[in-house]
């Protein structure tokens, strides 16, 4: 009869699908918990966070590095940072990400030597379904999770409105700038000169590129006041551009006649600044930088909401008057060794 | 249309599909209450123990750094023997890495020398390790809060300063400071983890900050720490899914405060929980739904379609042809019995239909048998005689007997009339055949007048003494034809007795064959008739006996109008 064969049909048929529904929910169980890591399970695997920065010798990205450990140990992560020995080098940084996707990592924190160099390498990334975190310098990417970084034009200015406050009378002003290609520094030189020009004390700026290094610094600023040597002011606006002038200045012996307001902090920024040849510091946060990077991370590694795409991390001024203060001790002194 | 209305009403595979849903839902938000509930305590529990772990491990790290410290400065300071000198401070910063400066002062606060392995600065501008002399008051030892050296050069590594005094070589009472390097706490205390989410740090009694691993995000206002903290006595402290345990350390003033984040992680897992609840109740529910389908088709299907088999049945019984139902066994089962049930009752409407035919021709042989018209044309002519001769009363009463004959023979069509009308019917006939034989035989009439209001069928007492008279009789002389009915019971007796000549058995036997024999409507006609319309157990039997006689007995049940309506 043919209604017989039919409804045999439909037995088997609708217990196919059973079994096959039964094994999809039982298989999306399974990947769920290991997907989550731990719903059966109270100690699972712990999540690993790549953190990738620009440099592993300076004292900003040693504190960087050191918030991340901070944080992944408060979070209860697997942390590694990893920087190229060169801070120019953004080939060596895409490596970094290449390794840290084979490595399965769940996050990566990052911060772009390059805009648009690390761009790919971090597209990737966020291809293979790693959220991405960056810190300190941004790369040319829509699918960042989050952005953790010093307002540099805010930085800038704040360092302008100290100079002014600070120094009397008509300015000529000499900015040594470091790579022209990077936002950070334009920005930072932007907010300075956009600062101080509201005084209407600004006779003439003077600005001058160098390389990311101490030497090429030095010489730019010795060569910037052997054009000019009216200038007053002198604004640095990284750690190597503070040091290469610093010293500049120091063997110069221009330290009375020539402020300096300079960026970052190091052992040898905070001595200038105590004996006056630096007589201002913008000190970024790397520390928090670091920290907040992981804390991010650890946040979208587990689903829970971030406070916010984009976290302003603040600046703090440092002058020989308020640099024992144990606040800013703690700000611009390094606890490890 | 009352079945329409209850067609709407639920069907059984989907009653059963919410059954299943509903009390699967229940049972998962159950589970899932339950688990939440249960979970958070065993995870508040492990965060708490977790916690208290750790915290205690930290301060024991601590409280032997801190007693480590304190035993160097007892042995400087106390040990009047051999009381500390250059070389000794020499030595202690050569042997203790972690002793990064000593430096003594005399009892109005002035410098009277540093010692260190570093490069002091010249000059030196800020002595942050003296703010902690200018806090000592002379007794015992004194531990400051973490800072940073500020005397050296191009080194600013965190210390603690010790404070104690001493008295030097020359008998001259002093104070010495011994700053211990710091680091190695703070990365200890940065490396320490409670459970998920969780961290530890170090805070005085007065609830300042001595270290804590986000400082730097505290001090700029990116983080704070919960101001209540400072008041909470040892132990462990919920406050908003967040676990504060704290312990006060022995020898300083210090409070180790452990941090664990409880909410996020448990809510979290208790969210993969509900996901997941939420998962085997859409596979409950499909698999419900599956079933339901599966048993629909088992046998909600089945049954409905028979339901609508039996319907047709009811409306067309004749033509009805069944096609076995295909299901569960059960339905399969009541399938076959339907129809087995539809056979039987087709069979038995096939039978009724050739009962109700038999009838039909028999009563149509009996009603044509009645108009015999050589019976008719006799009586008709011994009519006509009467007139001739003019016996007109005769004539008047063989017309009427006739009449009466005919009219109670067709009866307007009834099979079934009362005994009162049969027995008018055979005396109609004895009455028409006494005249036409002259008065040759005689008969008789015994009747319980009782049973006249009963039913029979109709010429059945006729018939047979139709046969009496001509086969009985045979015109013999003082032929006697007695006609009796009889109450027996539940039954009535109609007899038909002769004095003729009898039969043999053969000739009995050879009255129940054949619907119409020469003698005009036979015995097997009424007794077909008879059994068709009341059953086998009733009809007619024959005693006879050669040259004695012969009596006809038919028995039928009481059967009254009344009876009849009712069947």
């Amino acid at each position: 009869m043919r209604s017989k064969e039919h409804n045999l049909r439909y037995v088997v048929i609708i217990s196919a699908i059973l079994l096959v529904a039964v094994g999809a929910g039982i298989l999306m169980l399974v990947k769920m918990a290991s997907d989550t890591g731990s719903i059966f399970q109270v100690n699972g695997p712990r999540a690993y966070v790549a953190v990738i920065g620009k440099s592993n010798t300076s004292a900003f990205w040693e504190s960087v590095s050191s918030g991340a450990r901070a944080s992944a140990a408060e979070y209860n992560l697997d942390m590694t940072f990893e920087a190229p020995d060169n801070e120019e080098d953004f080939e060596a940084q895409n490596e970094m990400i290449r390794s840290a996707i084979a490595k399965g990592a769940d996050a990566i924190v990052f911060s772009a030597i390059d805009y648009n160099g690390n761009a790919d390498a971090i597209n990737e990334a966020i291809e293979a379904g790693i959220p991405v975190v960056i810190i300190d310098s941004d790369v040319n990417s829509d699918g960042v999770s989050c952005r953790i970084m010093t307002d540099n034009y805010a930085a800038g200015q704040m360092a302008g409105m100290q100079a002014i406050e600070d120094v009397e009378g008509e300015l000529v002003v000499g900015v040594v700038n470091y790579d022209v290609n990077s936002a950070n520094g334009q920005q930072r030189e932007q907010g300075f000169c956009d600062a101080i020009s509201s005084s209407g004390r600004v006779r003439s700026v003077y600005t001058i590129n160098c390389l990311s290094t101490q030497e090429s610094a030095y010489e730019g600023t010795v060569s910037l006041i052997g054009e000019h040597p009216d200038i007053n002011m002198l604004a640095a606006l990284n750690e190597l551009m503070s040091l290469g002038s610093g010293y500049a200045v120091r063997d110069m012996g221009l330290q009375d006649e020539v402020s300096i307001y300079a960026f970052d902090s190091n052992v040898v920024c905070v001595g200038m600044l105590e004996t006056g040849e630096i007589d201002g510091l913008i000190v970024q946060n790397p520390y928090a930088m670091g920290y907040l990077g992981v804390e991010n991370a650890y946040k979208l590694i587990n689903g829970l909401p971030i406070d916010s795409e984009r976290i302003d991390t603040t600046t703090t001024y440092v002058s020989s008057s308020n640099m024992y203060d144990i606040d800013i001790q703690r700000m611009i002194f390094m606890f490890g060794e | 249309m009352i079945y329409r209305n209850r067609n709407k009403v639920v069907s059984l595979s989907n009653a059963m599909t919410l059954t299943v849903v509903t009390l699967a839902s229940l049972a998962v938000i159950i589970a899932a209450v339950i688990f939440n509930s249960m979970f958070r305590d065993y995870m508040e529990n492990i965060a708490i123990t977790n916690s208290e772990q750790s915290v205690d491990q930290v301060s024991v790290t601590i409280n032997n750094y801190t007693d480590d410290i304190i035993g160097i400065m007892n042995k400087l300071a106390y040990d009047k023997d051999s009381a500390p000198s250059a070389e000794l401070f020499e030595d202690l910063i050569d042997i203790r890495n972690d002793v990064v400066m000593v430096s003594t002062y005399d009892m109005s606060g002035n410098n009277t020398g540093i010692w260190s392995n570093y490069d002091v600065k010249d000059p030196v501008f800020t002595n942050l390790s003296y703010d902690s002399i200018s806090s000592y008051e002379g007794e015992g030892v004194y531990i400051s809060a973490p800072h940073v050296v500020s005397v050296l050069d191009n080194n600013y590594p965190w210390v603690v300063t010790i404070t104690g005094s001493f008295v030097d070589v020359s008998g001259t009472p002093g104070i010495i400071a011994i700053d211990v390097r710091f680091s190695d706490i703070a990365g200890y205390i940065d490396g320490v983890g409670i459970g998920q989410h969780g961290y530890c740090f170090i805070m005085d009694n007065d609830g300042n900050i001595i270290y804590h691993p986000q400082q730097q995000l505290i001090h700029t206002g990116l983080k704070s720490e919960n101001e209540m903290i400072t008041g909470l006595a040892d132990g462990s402290h919920m406050a908003d899914g967040v676990i504060y345990t704290v312990k006060t350390l022995e020898d300083t003033n210090w409070k180790i405060i452990g941090v664990t984040y409880l909410d996020e992680t448990v809510t979290n897992r208790v969210n993969t929980m509900i996901i997941v609840s939420i998962l085997i109740l859409l596979l409950v529910v499909l698999v419900s739904f599956l079933s339901g389908t599966l048993f629909s088709y088992l046998f909600t299907k089945p049954v409905k379609k028979l339901t609508d088999a039996m319907r047709d049945f009811e409306d067309n019984a004749q033509d009805f042809v069944f096609e076995p139902i295909v299901g569960a066994v059960e339905v399969n089962s009541l399938s076959d019995s339907f129809e087995h049930l539809v056979k039987r009752i087709q069979q038995l409407m096939e039978e009724v239909k050739a009962e109700e035919n038999t009838l039909r021709k028999t009563q149509l042989m009996a009603l044509q048998a009645q108009i015999n018209p050589h019976f008719l044309y006799n009586t008709l002519d011994a009519i006509s005689w009467m007139c001739e001769e003019g016996k007109n009363k005769d004539a008047v009463l063989m017309v009427n007997n006739l009449a009466k004959l005919f009219r109670i023979s067709i009866s307007r069509g009834q099979e079934i009339i009362p005994i009162d009308k049969e027995i008018q019917h055979a005396q109609c006939y004895l009455q028409i055949q006494k005249y036409r034989y002259k008065n040759q035989f005689d008969y008789k009439f015994e009747i319980d007048d009782n049973l006249r209001q009963y039913l029979c069928n109709k010429i059945t007492l006729q018939p047979l003494i139709e046969n009496a008279l001509y086969h009985g009789l045979n015109m013999i002389d003082e032929g006697l034809i007695i006609i009796r009915i009889k109450d027996d019971g539940d039954c009535i007796i109609l007899e038909v007795e002769d004095n003729g000549i009898g039969m043999s058995e053969d000739q009995v036997a050879e009255l129940f064959v054949g619907d119409i024999t020469d003698r005009g409507i036979g015995v097997k006609n009424v007794n077909d008739r008879i059994k068709i319309y009341f059953g086998d157990e009733y009809g007619i039997t024959v005693r006879s006996e050669l040259d004695e006689g012969t009596t006809v007995s038919i028995r039928i049940p009481k059967t009254t109008e009344d009876d009849r309506i009712e069947k």
